[in-house]
């Protein structure tokens, strides 16, 4: 039976349990806002090329400095960006649309990692960097993380409007501004950054599901910007808070766990949410 | 205020027309007219800075930021986009130095002079074309600028609509602002705008409205 002490005891009793929760919610909050604006973008699948992209740069930091969290963090950090900023330069010199450009990069980034993980003679468990283990988050993960969001959040606040009329209309703000090409670039770092923190807590792919499935849900709640980044925000946090509930009863692994719980709420949005949800009439205010 | 030096503009490698070179005065009100695909939208973009002429130059004389304005075509926007109408009108005080008060008039003067008052906080998918063509020409308004690059601002606006344009374009020009009118309707265009450029695959032509438009096939005039 479920009480209200199931759901506190555990964070109580152990500290690995309260440093997960805290640095899952942390990481909730902060990537919600950058999966709306992924998606705003049209660049849903973005966080996937990247989150497999960072791979070599960690494993480089791995060979270098073994499990150290400055070498993974400046590793995938470069290698995120890099990868992100070869795939648009590509796709500025050459017009390959910009999905076939990530598409085509990141499955040499991902190689590269494996065989440099390979010569590194396998101490780094694969299996752990992509799906990774939030009850493994340590003192300095956790801080890093605080850092990661905090940074995110206030950097999303300075080129909010920037970074909107650059989404919705580049044209106009091209003719009034040259804030565009900055607000997109610091834009991309913070989803690069927040993949880095988040790949070492819940893994490389996981991170990816907490960042784009709160965010993808929210669509069906509303159709104001800020309340979507805040309901994306609130999905987040109940998945991961959940999430680590069920991994700690049922035993299961924490990653996954979170990102089931966020499947389940993305697709309950998709039936019950009161913005075309499928169980809704389209409401009567409709184009034309 | 523009002017063209043997400009040349459309995809790499493929020019869409023959050199052009024109001067436009400040205060001048010019229309464009051509058939589908003879480079008229790609001429306004090059002239707005958006895109690169393949030669010559087009220089115009404004300040580098807020100087132009330009009006896209509506399909280019993302209707889905969670923010209201009022967000996308108020974008155009971009870098003013007016008060919060001030500001806040001058968006209600925009939204009444445009017939927007009442849809303030609809979102843009519950717009319907007319709509969203006025919010994106107040938004124009709001900026101010002393150039305006119109791409088919009739496009979507019904009847009172276009006669809203067409009393907000006569009053830029008496204001002495200097606009360019991409425009299908030739009627209009000799009706409400003294000059027109004509722009086609073998040559362009700058000429008053009424004896360029004298010169095409009838059925193309309503």
């Amino acid at each position: 039976m479920l009480t209200a002490t199931h759901l506190w005891q555990p964070f109580q009793e152990f500290v690995f349990m309260r440093r997960a929760l805290l640095g899952g919610l942390v990481l909730a909050c902060s990537t919600a806002p950058l999966g709306v604006f992924l998606i705003l973008r049209r660049m849903s699948l973005i966080g996937d090329a990247v989150a497999h992209g960072i791979l070599p740069g960690a494993a480089l930091g791995f060979w270098m400095a073994g499990l150290s969290l400055p070498a993974l963090t400046l590793g995938g950090l470069g290698a995120g960006l890099s990868m992100a900023g070869l795939a648009a330069w590509i796709t500025r010199r050459t017009g390959l649309r910009e999905d076939a450009s990530l598409a085509a990069i990141y499955p040499i980034s991902l190689a590269a990692g494996v065989l440099i993980l390979g010569l590194a003679g396998k101490r780094l468990d694969l299996l752990h960097v992509l799906f990774g283990s939030a009850l493994a988050v340590d003192g300095p993960t956790l801080t890093g993380m605080l850092w990661v969001c905090g940074i995110s959040l206030v950097a999303m606040a300075l080129i909010y409007r920037p970074l909107l009329l650059d989404t919705l209309d580049p044209l106009f703000l091209r003719t009034v501004s040259r804030l565009g090409p900055l607000a997109h670039g610091v834009f991309l770092t913070l989803v690069v950054l927040n993949l880095v923190i988040g790949f070492q807590a819940i893994g490389a792919l996981m991170v990816v599901g907490l960042m784009m499935l709160p965010a993808a849900a929210s669509r069906f709640w509303s159709r104001r910007l800020p309340i979507l980044m805040i309901i994306a925000a609130l999905l987040g946090c109940i998945s991961v808070w959940l999430g680590l509930l069920l991994s700690f009863n049922f035993s299961l692994p924490s990653g996954p766990a979170i990102v089931l719980v966020a499947g389940a709420s993305y697709l309950l949005s998709v039936v019950f949410g009161p913005v075309h949800g499928l169980l809704r009439r389209p409401p009567l205010l409709t184009s034309q | 205020m523009i002017s063209c030096q043997a400009l040349r503009w459309g995809a790499p490698g493929q020019p869409l027309t023959p050199p052009l070179t024109m001067e436009r005065p400040t205060g001048s009100l010019t229309a464009i007219i051509g058939a589908n695909g003879s480079g008229k939208t790609s001429l306004l973009k090059v002239l707005a800075g958006l895109q690169k002429p393949l030669a010559g130059k087009a220089t115009v004389n404004v300040p580098k930021r807020g100087g132009v304005s330009f009006l896209p075509q509506q399909q280019y926007l993302d209707r889905q986009f969670p923010i209201s109408l009022q967000e996308l009108v108020a974008a155009g005080a971009w870098g003013s130095s007016h008060t919060p008060a001030m500001r806040r008039l001058r968006l209600k003067t925009v939204l009444d002079d445009w017939a927007l008052d009442g849809l303030e906080h609809r979102p843009l998918m519950a717009l319907s074309g007319g709509e969203l063509q006025r919010a994106l020409l107040a938004r124009l308004s709001l900026a101010d600028a002393p150039l305006l690059l119109l791409d088919e601002p009739h496009a979507a606006l019904d009847e009172q609509g276009q006669a809203l344009l067409w009393r907000h374009l006569h009053k830029w020009h008496a204001d002495g602002k200097t606009a360019v009118v991409v425009c299908h309707d030739l009627g209009a265009v000799r009706e409400h705008i003294p000059h027109t450029l004509l722009v086609s695959h073998s040559r362009c032509v700058l000429g008053r409205s009424v004896d360029l438009i004298a010169q095409q096939p009838s059925a193309w005039v309503a």
